[in-house]
């Protein structure tokens, strides 16, 4: 019977720790380096032979360089004859870059969902939830945001641009009412935070009392920071998919939801050959 | 389907190019811009212009390619050197390849010069063999053939399932010796250690001089070293094996002292190896050289990665001089170290992309290359 082994790539140690942590299990060992010419070299430290491995990389930093580093510890738990291996991606990365080829896998994947830990956090987090609204800052996130409205028993609204002329700045029109009430702007990304800086703005100036972002990966590139800084949320909340500790330094309102147990229940439901769609709806204790 | 061009032993732009129905299109990859110099010259070479594309990275790291003309039914050809990303430089070309592949190019030809990861091309502990990894995610982003030069490890080259084009330095490098070291026929070609002595015998049978061999200590450079899998198992208890059944165990290698086999001695000595990248081994065997009496010292290799520390360590060096070929672009090292000279094979690449546009016979560009080289 193989035994779990779950190796970290050097994207996200912390989140493998807290995932081998909740499975009650040491993570394995493993030499990831560059040599001089920086090419990626990997070592496996211990035998993974007939074993069910999992290798947790999450596409966030250095993409390139943590793309080839998971690409090489595949290959090389492969060829040291693991009985299966399972890449954990957190953040996938490219995954803009094709938004039509979502079907290119011949191998079973399956797309977690961070929105039963989302759920949680608002009915804990958020006072007012009973009364607030979810807003969606463009068009095409309407299906996500209309399946938390539900299960939360609340309105929602979206945001969607409108460009009136050929060479005219895009006009940013609010599509349902959030006078008094607290909205929730939920996304799936947050990489530049253009969208969602404006998309704050305008729902104070139509009459949004306080203003929350949550966003499954906080990606934070370039001018982030300091846009989220200049902005009025009340705070904006990501999960762990993408390390955040450096980035919470320089801005008090970024808060973090752990993910954790759902990828550790994740790979203990797959190991047991057990249904992982209750993950789907429900978050691990 | 055109009549054979005469042999080009001088090449004048335009060469003649057969423009099939297509016609042929030729891309450099690379953000940086010191990769695209090499493509640029081929391109000029060929009398052609480099074909529009953008490549560059996004603020969140992830590279983009947006080819912005079209490639429909053109044979492509795509010219990708090693920066010091060497990660983004293969997903560059990744992207490229796939998106020329579904862009319905009729044919995507490689053309890298200086072959990634072919350093890691054996088991080691345990490891991964990248080279295989690499082959075969060119072959599935949809790379018909591949054109590259002085591959680390021959075999390499088995490791793909669509043609590839070995092409050699040596000719070049063996130009300049002929033509830049005055006294060359009082050289001795040198083998920094006995894995490089087969290539420093092709060296030297082709301009008729000696060679020496350095070995001993100093010699194992972590890249080469292959412990692979201990086989049979290292004995650990005794408990459970039968006497009679113990298999004798692999005597360890000694490391002797360094020493030459062959002599120096008042000669120029022509240390030769196909990468030259942590210069240590280079410096040592120089120092050693010099001990035995040689009197100048000359390194030639035909991929200069020269990384970190190397242009430095190379000034200090009892090396005179370094030559490495423009297939990896070094002009920072070049600035850093006055020793390093470039010798220019782009010749070589760009009659090798206009015979496989043209469907001709490449054997031209193999006539005397040894059997070892």
């Amino acid at each position: 019977m193989p035994n779990i082994k779950i190796f970290s790539g050097s994207s996200h140690p912390d989140l493998s720790q807290k995932i081998a942590d909740r499975l009650g299990l040491e993570l394995g060992k493993v030499v990831t380096k560059k040599f001089s010419n920086q090419e990626t070299c990997v070592e496996i430290g211990e035998s993974v032979r007939g074993e069910d491995v999992y290798i947790v990389q999450s596409g966030c930093g250095e993409i390139n360089d943590n793309l080839m580093e998971l690409l090489i510890m595949i290959n090389a738990c492969k060829i040291a004859s693991a009985s299966r291996v399972t890449a954990v991606i957190p953040c996938f990365p490219y995954a803009r870059q094709d938004k039509k080829d979502k079907g290119f896998f011949d191998i079973p994947v399956d797309n977690l969902y961070a929105e039963p830990a989302v759920l949680k956090w608002i009915k804990e987090n958020i006072p007012e939830w009973k009364n607030c609204i979810i807003v969606s800052p463009d068009a095409g996130g309407a299906k996500r945001v209309t399946s938390i409205a539900d299960r939360l028993n609340v309105d929602f609204a979206l945001i969607h641009k409108e460009r009136k002329k050929a060479n005219e700045v895009d006009r940013m029109v609010l599509v349902g009412d959030v006078t008094d009430r607290v909205a929730i702007l939920v996304d799936d990304m947050a990489d530049t935070c253009g969208t969602i800086c404006h998309a704050a703005d305008k729902l104070i100036s139509a009459g949004a009392t306080k203003v929350y972002a949550i966003l499954t990966h906080g990606i934070f590139s370039g001018p982030a920071i300091s846009r989220i800084n200049n902005a009025c949320f009340e705070a904006v909340v990501v999960t762990n998919t993408i390390p955040q500790e450096e980035k919470m330094k320089h801005c008090s309102k970024i808060q973090v939801i752990d993910i954790s147990m759902i990828l550790a229940e994740a790979i203990r439901r797959t190991h047991n050959g057990e249904s992982v769609s209750y993950l789907f709806s429900h978050v691990p204790l | 389907r055109a009549p054979s061009s005469p042999p080009p032993e001088e090449l004048t732009p335009p060469l003649y190019m057969n423009h099939t129905k297509g016609g042929l299109v030729i891309f450099t990859a690379n953000s940086h811009a010191s990769s695209r110099e090499l493509g640029k010259r081929i391109a000029e070479r060929l009398g052609v212009e480099l074909g529009k594309v953008q490549v560059y990275q996004e603020a969140n790291r992830e590279t983009r390619v947006q080819i912005q003309e079209s490639v429909r039914g053109k044979d492509v050809f795509v010219i990708q050197t090693v920066s010091k990303d060497v990660n983004t430089t293969i997903m560059e070309m990744l992207i490229m390849v796939y998106a020329c592949r579904t862009s319905c190019a009729r044919s995507i030809t490689g053309v890298l010069p200086y072959f990634p990861y072919s350093k890691q091309c054996k088991m080691r502990k345990r490891g991964s063999i990248v080279s295989k990894l690499m082959a075969s995610m060119m072959c599935k982003a949809g790379l018909t053939h591949l054109i590259t030069m002085d591959l680390h490890q021959k075999e390499i080259q088995g490791f793909f399932n669509i043609p590839v084009d070995n092409l050699r330095a040596s000719p070049f490098l063996l130009q300049y010796i002929q033509e830049e070291i005055p006294d060359y026929r009082n050289a001795v070609i040198v083998a920094k250690s006995p894995a490089s002595a087969k290539r420093a015998q092709s060296f030297a049978e082709r301009l008729r001089l000696g060679i020496a061999v350095i070995h001993g200590e100093a010699q194992d450079a972590e890249s080469d070293q292959v412990d692979g899998r201990h086989s049979p198992p290292t004995v650990k208890t005794t408990g459970a094996i039968h006497p009679s059944m113990e298999i004798p165990l692999l005597i360890p290698k000694e490391k002797p002292p360094i020493s030459v086999v062959g002599d120096v001695g008042g000669r120029i000595a022509i240390i030769v190896d196909d990468i030259i990248d942590d210069v240590d081994s280079f410096v040592a065997a120089a120092e050693t050289l010099k001990e035995r009496g040689a009197y100048k010292i000359f390194v030639m290799a035909t991929h200069g990665l020269l990384s970190c520390e190397a242009p430095r360590f190379i000034e200090e060096s009892a090396i005179d001089e370094v030559v490495v070929t423009n297939t990896i672009p070094h002009e920072l090292q070049k600035l850093q170290c006055p020793k390093i000279k470039t010798v220019d094979i782009s010749m070589i690449l760009s009659e090798a992309i206009r015979r496989i546009h043209n469907g001709e016979s490449m054997s031209y560009l193999f006539r005397n290359i040894g059997v070892d080289d």
